[in-house]
């Protein structure tokens, strides 16, 4: 079977996942995509086929079915059971950290630290209000020298 | 001890490293590597077809994900899947735009044991030649669960969808590179 590898990882039973499974196809149609016009949906063997490969039916089903198809894709199964035994070249791991930056997060950190005193502390609130009011100052003295020039 | 060998309270939570690593602790980044390279690898690789270039995009994507962990919410795993997918997805638009072929980079993968290095079967190439004729969300579809051995239910959780399509992406998948493969192999 292809594809029952995920429950026993997870050590749980093969008939809860098929429950669970079957729980998903009670959802209504507008939830799951459908097959395109023109294109037929799988059925008689095919269908046993795709059941067998989602874990639903046996293999002895299957090959009753079409048992050409089985062995070929018992042969993509060794292959993508091969590829899932695959692990990253070590030097990646050494040039991600070769490549991020010391202290990522310290201007961050210390910018949003400035922010919150600026605007959570009475002292930031007088700042602000100062600066408001030196601003209209200086715009209405600029005004008044705009008039007497 | 391994950090698998280790009792589940001992191995910290992905969100116990990640407030490490913000307050400056830089090398248990490497940790989160650890962790989820292999598996991410496996998608890019199944993605791509190539290795280079999946190393490539894995090592972009954990770059990218350092700079942003502080935006991280909800779970991490799934957070550095979508930047990884994407960055695959990314790559498969730009590659079809330039009409490049990768053939010419593509080098034997890394496998667990040196047997398997020698076994680059014929039925593998023709496999990834049929992967890369499929169109991305069903190549994604198809990896995600018979390469990288997930469950509907778990690949409807990172890729934000839900289980009937996925299926439905699935089956589509496997009708594709049946019909493409079976004059060979069937």
């Amino acid at each position: 079977m292809l594809d029952r590898h995920e429950a026993h990882e997870k050590g749980q039973e093969l008939p809860h996942r098929d429950a669970a499974d079957r729980a998903v196809t009670n959802r209504p149609a507008a939830d799951r995509e459908v097959p395109l016009p023109g294109t037929a949906a799988a059925e008689g063997s095919a269908l046993v086929i795709q059941q067998w490969l989602d874990g639903e039916v046996s293999e002895t089903e299957a090959r009753r079915a079409d048992a050409k198809q089985v062995d070929m894709w018992n042969r993509v199964h060794l292959d993508t059971a091969a590829r899932r035994r695959m692990v990253t070249p070590s030097h990646v791991m050494a040039n991600v950290m070769a490549a991020i930056p010391d202290a990522p997060f310290e201007k961050q950190v210390a910018m949003a630290a400035v922010i919150d005193t600026m605007v959570s502390t009475p002292a930031g609130r007088v700042s602000r209000s100062a600066a408001l009011v030196i601003g209209a100052g200086l715009f209405a003295a600029g005004i008044v020298l705009g008039k007497l020039l | 001890m391994t950090e698998e060998e280790l009792p589940q309270a001992d191995v910290d939570s992905d969100q116990d490293v990640i407030a490490r690593i913000i307050a400056g602790d830089r090398n248990a980044f490497a940790m989160l590597i650890g962790r989820y390279s292999d598996p991410l690898y496996r998608h890019a690789l199944g993605m791509t077809g190539s290795p280079d270039v999946a190393e490539d995009i894995l090592q972009t994507s954990f770059i990218k994900a350092f700079q942003h962990l502080g935006e991280v919410r909800g779970r991490f795993d799934a957070w550095l899947f979508r930047i990884v997918a994407n960055g695959c997805k990314d790559w498969l638009k730009n590659i079809r735009r330039t009409h490049l072929s990768y053939d010419e980079d593509d080098q034997p993968s890394t496998y667990a044991s040196p047997d398997e290095d020698l076994d680059r079967t014929e039925l593998r190439t023709d496999l990834d030649d049929a992967l890369a004729q499929l169109a991305a969300s069903l190549r994604e579809a198809f990896i995600m669960k018979h390469v990288e051995g997930r469950s509907y239910e778990e690949m409807a959780d990172l890729l934000g969808t839900t289980v009937g399509a996925l299926k439905m992406r699935v089956h589509r998948a496997r009708e594709a590179l049946q019909a493409l493969l079976e004059e060979k192999y069937a």
